[in-house]
């Protein structure tokens, strides 16, 4: 079992950070809805090094992204089957 | 080599592979685009190998923002770990062998210009520390010496990440490496040292711990290049499995090293210096212009 990074829409979309898009190592995986004024994790390829969380909390001091066991995501998206979004909504 | 070239036939988009219909409708050509706007466009590099949370990656991943025009770029790597990542960007690569890098790309970049006269394309060479300041040595000095008008970035990791931990000339004095049990013998080697005496017209080093002055240097080294002289940026991208970095602390041992040793540097040349603050200039005015 692996974890990869979930982020906290509610928390998230209260700030204007975008600080974690800038920071993890992986293109196209932290992606940003700009509807919802929030980022969102492509959980088919993120590789689950914290690097993220380390920025949101450390950094961004908003405490935003947890790490959760891979089959624990509910409803993840996956940039492979549906390809890149500018918003999910 | 332009949008022209990814572009596909009339009723044929629909059948290329998602990534590839997204590139074309979301990606970066034909535009500069900005650190702050990642997550909000299909970037350049596809998913690839390269260890979770290397800041190898990270750095390679902002070089593709960086690059001041992706659709007129060809990039030159070589064994190592990022042609792993870089293979897998939408920007023609050329692997060169082992150590022939800064050879290759003088072809690359002298042919280019005989082809393409009225359109400037920008040749970047991309590949680790043993690649450049070890085996590929002598074709990055002498392509230094000829003052061959392209960039070379040296991602390094101070030691042979993708072979399994041998020293290179850029690892530190005393390090104990996997295959150097009794530590490395010799200093770190000063390439930008080097590069300044064989009259290199910019040089930077730098670490991956502002994403936004990653990208900046990047369009600096790549501008610089096309009309002055061969630049040369020196990154820090740890290793962290060589170096035992746990994951979530990459970035704080690249903002350690950068505080303790590595620093943010910045060299021009005169005539670097004279070109690069006359074209910022113009290109303020070119923005005021058009508000
Ligand atoms: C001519 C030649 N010699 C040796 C090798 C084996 N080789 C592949 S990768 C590598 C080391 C890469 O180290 P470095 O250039 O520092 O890049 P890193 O993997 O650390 O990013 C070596 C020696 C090769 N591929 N070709
Ligand atoms: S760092 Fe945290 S608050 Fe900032 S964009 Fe990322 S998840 Fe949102
Ligand atoms: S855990 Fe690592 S790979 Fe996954 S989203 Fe965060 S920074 Fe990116
Ligand atoms: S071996 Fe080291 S440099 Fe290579 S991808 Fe893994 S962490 Fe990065």
């Amino acid at each position: 079992m692996y974890t990869v990074a979930e982020i906290d829409v509610e928390i998230c979309s209260s700030t204007k950070c975008r600080l974690c898009t800038q920071f993890c190592p992986e293109g196209n995986t932290i992606l940003y809805d700009e509807t919802r004024g929030t980022a969102y994790v492509a959980v088919d390829r993120c590789k689950g090094c914290e690097i993220c969380v380390g920025i949101c909390d450390d950094l961004a001091k908003h405490h935003a992204i947890k790490m959760v066991p891979i089959d624990q995501v509910k409803d993840g998206f996956e940039i492979s089957k549906v390809g890149f979004k500018r918003s999910l909504v | 080599m332009s949008l022209k070239t990814i572009q596909a036939a009339p009723g044929f988009q629909d059948y290329l592979p998602k990534e590839y219909q997204d590139l074309l409708e979301d990606g970066p050509f034909f535009q500069q685009r900005k650190v702050s706007e990642l997550g909000s466009f299909k970037e350049a590099i596809e998913e690839h190998p390269m260890c979770a949370g290397c800041a190898m990656t990270l750095f390679i991943r902002l070089v593709y923002v960086g690059l001041p025009s992706l659709e007129h770029t060809v990039i030159c790597g070589t064994a190592g770990c990022g042609r792993l990542a870089i293979s897998q960007g939408a920007v023609p690569f050329v692997y060169g062998n082992y150590g022939d890098t800064n050879a290759v790309a003088t072809g690359l970049k002298r042919g280019l210009d005989i082809r393409f006269k009225d359109q400037p394309k920008d040749v970047v060479v991309m590949a680790g520390d043993g690649g450049l300041a070890d085996i590929g040595f002598h074709a990055v000095m002498h392509s230094w010496f000829r003052k061959e008008k392209f960039t070379t970035i040296m991602l390094d990791n101070e030691v042979y990440g993708n072979t399994g931990g041998q020293d290179s000339g850029m690892t530190q004095k005393g390090m104990v490496m996997k295959m150097a049990p009794t530590g490395k013998k010799f200093e770190k080697m000063d390439m930008l040292g080097l590069a300044k005496t064989a009259g290199v017209a910019y040089t930077a080093r730098i670490s991956p711990t502002n994403p936004t002055r990653v990208a900046n240097t990047v369009r600096k080294a790549v501008l610089i290049a096309r009309e002055v002289g061969p630049t040369f940026i020196q990154a820090y991208t740890s290793c962290n499995i060589e170096y035992a970095i746990p994951t979530p602390k990459v970035m704080d041992d690249a903002r350690e090293v950068e505080k303790d040793r590595y620093g943010y540097l910045e060299y021009f040349s005169d005539e670097a210096k004279t070109y690069w603050e006359e074209s910022e200039k113009e290109r303020k005015r070119l923005r005021k212009a058009e508000k």
